[in-house]
């Protein structure tokens, strides 16, 4: 168990940048998701610290000890790569022991820690198999067990359940947070997909072309997104957002949004600029009376515990509100939408939160 | 409609078959025809008119080549060489292969393609510096001196290096993170993951060296270091030609690689499809 420490790190390939002067810090026993769109360096950064990739400028200290030079097999570290990469030709056991023989581990010691990996994520049974003759979801765990069997400072994920189906990957993703619990290991794991970031994270590293945007708890980011990029990437469905124009008024500041509508802002903001507004559908109520904003539903999506209603507004943009699980609403229907003033998100022109800043 | 599609694939089909059983009894036949040589007395090989079957059967001429011949000799020498040029050129090329494949050094791709130009090069053009070479070494009547110049096989590297390529570098990457040095990623990670071809390549190359006959023709003037392709000229004496005596020291020759061929003959069929594309 250690902390990591990347410190002004930088990665390029070629011409093109993919790092720039990074900094970031994972505590001891912490799991940390990397959380971003394809591309947004995500799984580089996770290579970089395994040392699959080169570290072209900065530091990267693993338990305090500086580790960007050293080769990936001695920094400690152990990675479950997307497609688990199990040797085809090796049983479940050899798999496992392969990186224990390749430090020179005693026989008895090697024997102790595949047991006791195979006690942890209940494969007894499935030592002697081949990778072929195994499930995905055990497949996975062999994978997993074989970064177990090397006691390392810190275990890399890399978007390991994107190979397995709907129903796995959530008791999978179970799995893992349990495992998490009992190894207490720090973790870092990449996904492009935010309910696993929010559901396994301590903390989550939002990268977005190759840069953070913020990093913090789950809810944090959810509540508090720092940049209109955040509040776009976390939540399903995502944050609703509305170009406004911030006037003062003899009735205070007032949100000119391009469809004429006007929301009383009680916000302090200094300048008169455009800004877009941002409010997730769980904070849009339908009214019965007139209320900020009104439109027409296109779109009702029943969830059992909730719909969601994606309505237009009259200048033709689009809003989706939340209501009950028993709502009775239907297409067509005209609405008038409350927006819930206390979870308001203001983004300025750079998309940057001014509420939060 | 359907019927006459039916009948008209069905007349293709019969077609081809036809011709590939022709085009295969041209080609046996010169096979067949020698094994029936081999069998008949020499007075009758001589016959001007074609038999296809001995009216004498005898088998003299195999008792010849085995009892006043020094076939065991040459029989040695070719599963010596033959072997040497398999285990090594094998043992190099997969070094070789592995290293254009994966790693990283300085001038790696020039080297790749030196390697694919040396197929415009034709072992004949390179004969005579082998031969100077090798004598200059004091190599010539050994089987080292058999052995080295018949290592330099592009094709074993070229096909090494198409199979590693393949290999999805999630291995390569996990093995490293394992800790594992290059030598032992090659011989646990990648050559097992390539047994097939590593056995195929290896009837091949055995077979390519069993067969070869030009270099170690050169490379030898002692019949006693011949080879069993070289030794079998040797098979006549003062008084001509015995046509039936060559054709059963050729037939027991070729013996061992029918042998091997018949053994493995879906490694061999997929090796030669392998370097088919390859070959120079």
């Amino acid at each position: 168990m250690s902390e990591i420490s990347l410190v002004e790190v930088s990665k390029s390939f070629g011409a093109v940048k993919v790092i720039d002067n990074l900094s970031l810090s994972i505590e001891e026993g912490e799991l940390m998701v990397f959380l971003g769109p394809s591309g947004s360096g995500k799984s580089t950064l996770l290579r970089m610290i395994a040392g699959l990739e080169t570290i072209d400028d900065g530091k990267l200290l693993i338990g305090g000890e500086p580790s960007h030079d050293l080769a990936p097999g001695q920094r400690n570290v152990a990675m479950v790569f997307q497609n688990y990469a199990l040797y085809p030709h090796m049983s479940v056991r050899e798999n496992m022991e392969f990186g224990l023989k390749n430090i020179g581990l005693p026989k008895l010691e090697i024997e102790k820690r595949v047991m006791n990996a195979a006690r942890i994520l209940e494969m007894d049974g499935l030592l002697d198999r081949r990778p072929s003759q195994l499930s995905g979801g055990q497949r996975q765990r062999v994978a997993i067990g074989r970064a177990i069997v090397k006691q390392p400072a810190a275990f890399l994920f890399d978007e390991p359940l994107s190979n397995l189906d709907a129903a796995l990957r959530v008791r999978t993703r179970v799995e893992l947070s349990e495992l998490h619990q009992k190894v207490k290991s720090t973790m870092i794991y990449v996904t492009h997909d935010q309910t696993e970031a929010m559901t396994l994270g301590d903390r989550i590293v939002i990268l977005n072309d190759c840069k953070i945007e913020q990093i913090g708890t789950p809810m944090e980011v959810y509540n508090t997104p720092r940049t209109k990029f955040v509040a776009g990437f976390i939540g399903s469905p995502a944050m609703n957002f509305f170009k406004f124009e911030l006037r003062q008024t003899k009735n205070g500041r007032e949100a000119h949004l391009i469809d004429g509508t006007t929301i009383p802002i009680n916000l302090e903001i200094d300048g008169d600029d455009i800004y877009e507004l941002g409010i997730r559908p769980e904070s849009v109520s339908v009214s019965q009376a007139p209320a900020d904003c009104s439109g027409v539903v296109k779109v009702v999506e029943r969830l059992g515990d909730r719909t969601l209603l994606y309505s237009e507004l009259n200048d033709g943009s689009q809003i989706v509100a939340q209501d009950s699980g028993i709502s009775d609403i239907r297409v067509g229907q005209n609405l008038n939408f409350r927006l819930d003033q206390e979870r308001i998100h203001i983004f300025d022109k750079n998309g940057n939160n001014v509420l939060n800043k | 409609m359907y019927f006459f599609n039916a009948q008209k694939v069905n007349l293709i089909a019969g077609a081809i078959t036809i011709l590939t059983v022709l085009i295969a009894i041209i080609w046996a036949f010169p096979i067949y025809w020698g094994i029936v040589s081999s069998l008949k007395p020499e007075d009758e090989v001589v016959r001007p008119y074609i038999e296809l079957w001995p009216d004498t059967l005898t088998f003299q001429h195999y008792w010849f080549a085995l009892t006043e011949t020094q076939i065991g000799r040459w029989y040695w020498n070719s599963i010596v060489t033959s072997l040497g040029v398999t285990v090594l050129t094998v043992a190099t090329s997969m070094f070789a292969g592995y290293a254009i494949s994966q790693l990283n050094f300085p001038f790696r791709r020039a080297l790749y393609w030196l390697i694919l130009a040396s197929f415009m090069v034709p072992t004949q053009v390179l004969i005579i510096n082998h031969f100077v070479l090798v004598a200059d070494m004091g190599l010539i009547n050994t089987w080292a001196g058999i052995i080295l110049p018949q290592l330099i096989s592009p094709v074993v590297i070229i096909v090494y290096k198409q199979f590693f390529d393949q290999v999805p570098k999630d291995f390569r990457e996990a093995a490293v993170m394992d800790n594992a040095s290059e030598l032992r990623i090659l011989f646990k990670v990648y050559i097992p993951m390539n047994w097939g071809v590593t056995t195929a390549l290896s009837i091949v190359t055995f077979i390519w060296a069993w067969n070869s006959f030009l270099w170690p023709f050169l490379a030898v003037t002692k019949t006693e270091m011949m080879t069993i392709t070289v030794g079998i000229t040797q098979v006549n004496d003062a008084f001509g030609v015995y046509y039936a005596r060559q054709l059963s020291a050729a037939v027991l020759a070729g013996f061992p690689v029918a042998l091997a061929y018949l053994l493995f003959q879906r490694r061999v069929t997929e090796a030669i499809t392998l370097s088919a594309g390859i070959k120079g």
